[in-house]
């Protein structure tokens, strides 16, 4: 079996976020492999030590993926495409699924992971446009996955009625969220390795395509500001005698807020 | 003039509460409203449709809809947006609608966007708010294609009292079933148990109710209150709490009228699930806990102590 990865590197959310004049501000942002994708990273990499799966990543964006390629050489992905191409730098959700979609017809894959949604924009989007335009059985929201025979796998998926079981048949592709798995740290050994491993560079060109063609010039929306939400003010806070401040607001719960 | 297609919650048979509030929104935007509802044995639901505010009901009931498949789905809506001519395809904040929109989208060459939380027409523009970045900005997209699909974030937009539409059925035909992507069966934990995402009350509890005995003691209080139960992401890691219950940025997101979190400190994934309840009260014995920073409410204390007194106050007051 062949799989897929994609992994995207996404702001790290964890940091203050600054928005001058409409736009995000760019000094003082990190950024961190998206957390989606870093399990769907791990759940190629299970794939492949217990049912000997081939492992490929790719990642689109700038020089500075190659760090985020290696950690995942390092947890044990084999091979890694990056699509570094300034064309792509605001490319949205149907252009990346565009640019996945040529790699994908590149390569002959079965399996295609991805997170199901990215830290910077939570969209949720990609993977399931690429499976559409790929004419392929997708399956969102997906917490395991477990191999059938060579042409089928078993996955669930958390659904609005319970976990959903569903029988793919590849090529497929799957959206993962992160209970999916707890991510490996990777050993030094692997670090070590990972720093002499080759990276497949590839741009639109390349990939026999061109940024018209993958809609770069005919976005379908453009975010045009972004501001900061209006803060949610905390309001009173009690210290003391238990009894006596949860007496105090249970009382404002009633008579204030108005909400028991 | 606007036109808005809705897509119907149906669970368990069920018409749930974010198709009526979505309908009132595409009223109070002026637009022309219709529905369309996808499932096995809805007809009864039609009444129930029509008194959400659709002018037009497109229904695909058929055995083979019975179990959610996104595939079918998709087609069904797909369908019906084209009859409609619809240029606004509104889904309620679902799993299944987060994972019907992008296909429908991906299919009629529409834009998509997740997780609204308002929209604005100007003529034929189309401009959505969205948070992003879990919670930390909020964006203004213009839609240049004239089409949207979106989901709507739960608790962006209100019901209208007194809201109502005009009954004119539509029947669709059955789609193919997707024989690539087959349900087997769905493991439903929740039996009875109250809807997270129709709660008036929810509660939640963290990492500081420590193990089943704490949990259980919570879930005494939300009994009490007929509330929906919830839990933060360290809950479900340790096994002590099953997925669907997850409230924040990867699991549900609710805004109920009271939202209590107990013992959760309060992490930005789990903050951008609930920030939206009307009032939140929060009980943690750490006074620098996060949490405190949204809660309109704090109690710091020990959870254990504190639990058994909210819940008899709380029953005094309400006798």
């Amino acid at each position: 079996m062949k799989i897929l990865t994609t992994v995207k590197k996404v702001v790290d959310v964890e940091l203050t976020i600054h928005v001058e004049d409409g736009a995000i501000v760019e000094k003082g942002l990190q950024y961190v492999i998206n957390a989606w994708d870093e399990s769907a990273v791990e759940a190629a990499v299970q794939l492949k030590e217990n049912n000997g799966a081939e492992t490929t990543l790719v990642s689109i964006g700038g020089e500075d993926n190659i760090d985020i390629i290696r950690r995942c050489y390092a947890m044990g992905i084999e091979n890694g495409i990056h699509v570094n191409d300034p064309a792509l730098a605001e490319a949205d959700s149907f252009t990346c699924a565009k640019v996945l979609q040529k790699v994908f017809e590149k390569g002959n894959y079965d399996l295609v992971i991805t997170g199901k949604q990215a830290q910077d924009t939570d969209s949720g989007q990609t993977g399931i446009i690429l499976a559409e335009y790929l004419g392929l059985p997708c399956v969102s929201n997906v917490i395991g996955i477990g191999v059938i025979d060579d042409q089928h796998i078993k996955v669930s998926r958390l659904g609005d009625a319970g976990t959903e079981i569903v029988e793919l048949e590849l090529p497929a592709v799957v959206t993962v969220d992160v209970s999916i798995n707890e991510p490996r740290l990777p050993a030094m050994r692997g670090i070590m390795m990972a720093k002499k491993k080759a990276i497949d560079v590839t741009d639109l060109a390349a990939l026999g395509t061109s940024y018209d063609e993958v809609g770069g010039a005919t976005p379908k929306s453009d975010i045009v500001e972004f501001t900061v939400p209006e803060k949610r003010e905390g309001g009173q806070k009690f210290e003391g005698d238990a009894a006596e401040i949860t007496a105090q607001v249970v009382n404002l719960l009633a008579n204030e807020a108005k909400v028991i | 003039m606007a036109k808005v297609l809705v897509v119907a919650d149906i669970k368990q048979g069920v018409l749930k509460g974010s198709t009526v509030e979505l309908l009132s929104k595409a009223k109070a935007i002026g637009a022309e409203t219709a529905v369309v509802a996808i499932g096995s044995n809805i007809e009864s639901l039609i009444p129930s449709l029509v008194d959400a505010g659709s002018d037009t009901q497109y229904v695909a009931d058929d055995p083979g809809l019975e179990l959610f498949s996104a595939g079918p789905y998709a087609s069904c809506v797909v369908d019906a947006a084209k009859q409609f001519g619809a240029n606004l395809i509104w889904f309620g904040f679902s799993e299944s609608g987060k994972a019907v929109a992008p296909r429908v989208a991906a299919q009629l060459d529409a834009a998509c966007a997740t997780d609204i939380t308002d929209v604005m027409l100007e003529g034929d523009q189309i401009e959505v708010i969205r948070p992003a970045i879990t919670n930390k900005v909020i964006q203004r997209v213009k839609v240049n294609t004239g089409q949207l699909v979106a989901v709507v974030r739960a608790g962006a937009f209100e019901a209208t009292e007194g809201i109502t539409g005009t009954e004119n059925v539509v029947k669709l035909s059955p789609p193919a079933p997707d024989l690539k992507a087959v349900i087997k069966e769905i493991l439903s934990e929740a039996g009875d148990e109250i809807d997270l995402a129709d709660a008036n009350v929810v509660i939640s509890v963290g990492r500081g109710v420590k193990d089943q005995a704490g949990i259980d003691l919570v879930k005494e209080l939300a009994n009490d209150l007929q509330a929906g139960f919830g839990s933060s992401r360290a809950m479900v890691d340790a096994g002590l709490i099953p997925h669907y219950k997850q409230v924040g940025q990867t699991g549900k997101i609710v805004a109920p009228t009271l939202y209590m979190a107990i013992g959760i400190s309060g992490a930005i994934q789990h903050l951008a699930g609930m920030k939206g309840s009307k009032t939140i009260l929060a009980v943690n014995k750490d006074t620098e806990a996060p949490i405190f920073n949204v809660a309109d409410y704090g109690i710091v204390g020990d959870l254990f102590e504190v639990v058994p007194i909210l819940r008899e106050e709380i029953k005094k007051i309400r006798s």
